[in-house]
């Protein structure tokens, strides 16, 4: 009994470190943001500095037109959601409940999608948007995002879950296809809407190497090109308390987000990996 | 009997119906499937073909003809050149792919070891967090927190870690007269600073996977396996872990499926350099894109990422899809 009391303790102490030492750079990426930048980390006391302040996120702010980046990150967090949301019903439903010539066929082409991830196919989907008129605009950051094949399978899941009665009684009162997804499909799967919105919102707002390549004027970039123009701005350069104040604007709105959501947020990035 | 044979003649009341109005009917589950089939082959298929086709030519030169205007040459049909020039060493090393040996090389070997070392330390993490014990959220915050963040934001964050004059790590090493190291500029050190990073991101996911595992298993086998006197690391070694095999190989294809296409984190680390020692395939693309020279190259390259990542997709798909299909 006392043995076993000792591994207790000791896996206690293993679970405590091991959380600070993930914590740490999240930590210190704060504390250096409000060190002032006359007041270094080398020249004493490693965690507070003499005084505490907002100047390193001014210049961040000034060194970048963040307004226009938060704004197209959030045009583009929705605009793909808000197309993602009625796709992925339209198509696991017909997955879930309807029998049609080729149905087995359509999904296995579906499936392409999960089997080569659109970030190796860059180089060709920038030509596509350039064909199409669409490069350097918000439209080429949301357009390849608005076909999930991932969401379709699991609305498909969700909807399977859902008795037939239901739908056969909406049916004899009169229900049209559109009223049976409003007033029986989609309320019963409210769940998995908010699983996959949230899957969705910070897979968009995380997003760099696309937008890098796809967009060149501030109005069309969103916040990460903003963070990855501090690094280069020279100003900024090796001054971390400047960088990490951008590097805090950047995450906080997640940080903050999972913060509401953490319990939801954890279940759902486990079934995200189901794909 | 009677009641079979009456749902059998309602049933093919209805099919015959069906027939009668075979047009409108019948197309409903197109439409609702078209906007996601078009956004696929739009931005999936289409590209994967040309992709594909590209890798096969070498572009042409933009010359100046005998009048002194700059013509565009038409691209010319190299077979399978493009791929034999990355895979087949030279010297003196190719001109525009020289690197791409060493690059494939640090690309598998940042799999490898961001895999084999992140897939146990979720283990680990996922048994220290099954146990009962005080503020659990917090802890359980703490490890999975990094997920969320923008690769790019989380790898910023360790720029100022491995900051060289004013980074964290180094300031303290200082203060304990330990000598510093330059972590991103140092050539045999580079890519495991970068590797570091990505299992600091990626731990707390796969730990997720490993702690629905553990819940799963059922109490009374270890209580059984506790009467017969065996101990908590004989449990864990002959029970907990040959039951989570399948969650183990699941969270293998998808890590190495991430790990071939986590680049973004180069962008503030250290851009590949130095001598592209931590350069990945897919930042080698992002950099190569612009030049019009490289065109047959970067397209080659991307097909060598398209194999590789729908080789272990395919795994995915053959074992866990079929699967779940079954249940």
């Amino acid at each position: 009994m006392n043995k076993r009391n000792g591994w207790s303790v000791l896996a206690d102490i293993i679970t405590v470190i091991l959380s600070l030492i993930w914590v740490a750079p999240l930590f210190f990426a704060l504390l250096i943001s409000i060190r002032p930048t006359s007041d270094p980390l080398g020249t004493g006391n490693i965690f507070f500095g003499r005084t505490i302040t907002l100047e390193n996120y001014q210049r961040a702010l000034e060194l970048a037109p963040w307004q226009w980046h938060y704004l197209t990150s959030i045009l583009v967090v929705v605009g793909v959601l808000v197309v993602q949301l009625i796709t992925i019903t339209m198509a696991g439903y017909a997955f879930a409940r309807m029998k049609f010539w080729g149905r087995n066929a359509l999904l296995f082409i579906l499936l392409i999608q999960l089997m080569i991830p659109s970030g190796v196919l860059v180089v060709q989907n920038l030509n596509i948007m350039r064909q199409i008129n669409l490069f350097d605009t918000r439209w080429a950051l949301m357009m390849p995002y608005w076909g999930s094949v991932f969401g379709v399978l699991l609305m498909r899941q969700t909807f399977r879950e859902i008795p037939p009665e239901l739908e056969e009684a909406a049916r004899i009162d009169g229900a049209n296809l559109f009223q049976i997804l409003r007033f029986v499909y989609i309320p019963l799967s409210i769940p998995t809407y908010v699983a996959f919105a949230l899957v969705s919102v910070s897979a968009r707002w995380n997003e760099f190497l696309w937008p890098a390549m796809v967009t060149r004027t501030a109005e069309s970039r969103p916040v990460t090109t903003g963070l990855s123009q501090l690094f280069s701005a020279t100003e900024a350069g090796t001054n971390y308390g400047q960088l990490m104040a951008g590097t805090i604007l950047v995450v906080a709105p997640l940080v903050v987000l999972f913060i509401f959501f953490q319990r939801r947020f954890i279940e759902s990035f486990a079934s995200s990996g189901l794909k | 009997m009677e009641q079979v044979s009456t749902s059998i003649n309602t049933a093919s009341t209805v099919q015959s119906r069906r027939i009668k109005h075979p047009t409108w009917r019948h197309l409903i589950p197109y439409l609702l499937i078209a906007p996601t089939l078009i956004f696929v082959g739009l931005f999936t298929i289409y590209p994967t073909i040309r992709t594909f086709e590209q890798s096969l030519y070498q572009p042409g030169m933009n010359v100046r003809n005998e009048r002194g205007q700059r013509v565009q040459q038409p691209d010319t049909f190299v077979g399978l050149q493009n791929y034999a020039d990355l895979f087949i060493p030279q010297t003196p090393p190719h001109p525009i792919v020289g690197g791409f040996l060493q690059i494939l090389s640090n690309t598998i070997v940042f799999a490898v070891a961001s895999v084999g070392i992140t897939l146990p330390l979720s283990f680990g993490m996922a048994l220290l967090m099954n146990r009962a014990i005080r503020g659990r959220a917090l802890w359980r915050f703490s490890l999975f927190y990094p997920v969320l963040l923008p690769l790019i934001g989380g790898a910023s964050m360790w720029a100022f870690l491995y900051g060289n004059s004013g980074g964290l790590i180094n300031t303290v090493l200082r203060s304990l007269n330990i000598p510093t190291q330059d972590w991103l500029n140092t050539p045999d050190l580079v890519l495991w600073s970068v590797i570091v990073v990505n299992i600091w991101k990626q731990a707390g996911f796969y730990m997720i996977f490993y702690l629905a595992g553990l819940q799963s298993i059922p109490k009374d086998i270890y209580e059984a396996a506790a009467l017969d006197g065996a101990s908590y690391f004989q449990q864990l070694f002959t029970i907990t872990i040959p039951l989570l095999r399948r969650t183990t190989l699941f969270l293998l294809v998808i890590a190495s499926t991430y790990a071939f296409q986590t680049v973004e984190q180069l962008d503030v680390l250290n851009k590949g350099m130095p001598a592209n020692r931590a350069n990945l395939l897919l930042w080698y693309i992002y950099q190569m894109y612009p030049s019009s020279q490289a065109r047959g190259y970067v397209n080659a390259i991307s097909m060598v990422l398209v194999v590789i990542l729908f080789t272990f997709t395919f795994i995915n798909f053959a074992f866990f899809e079929r699967r779940s299909a079954d249940e």
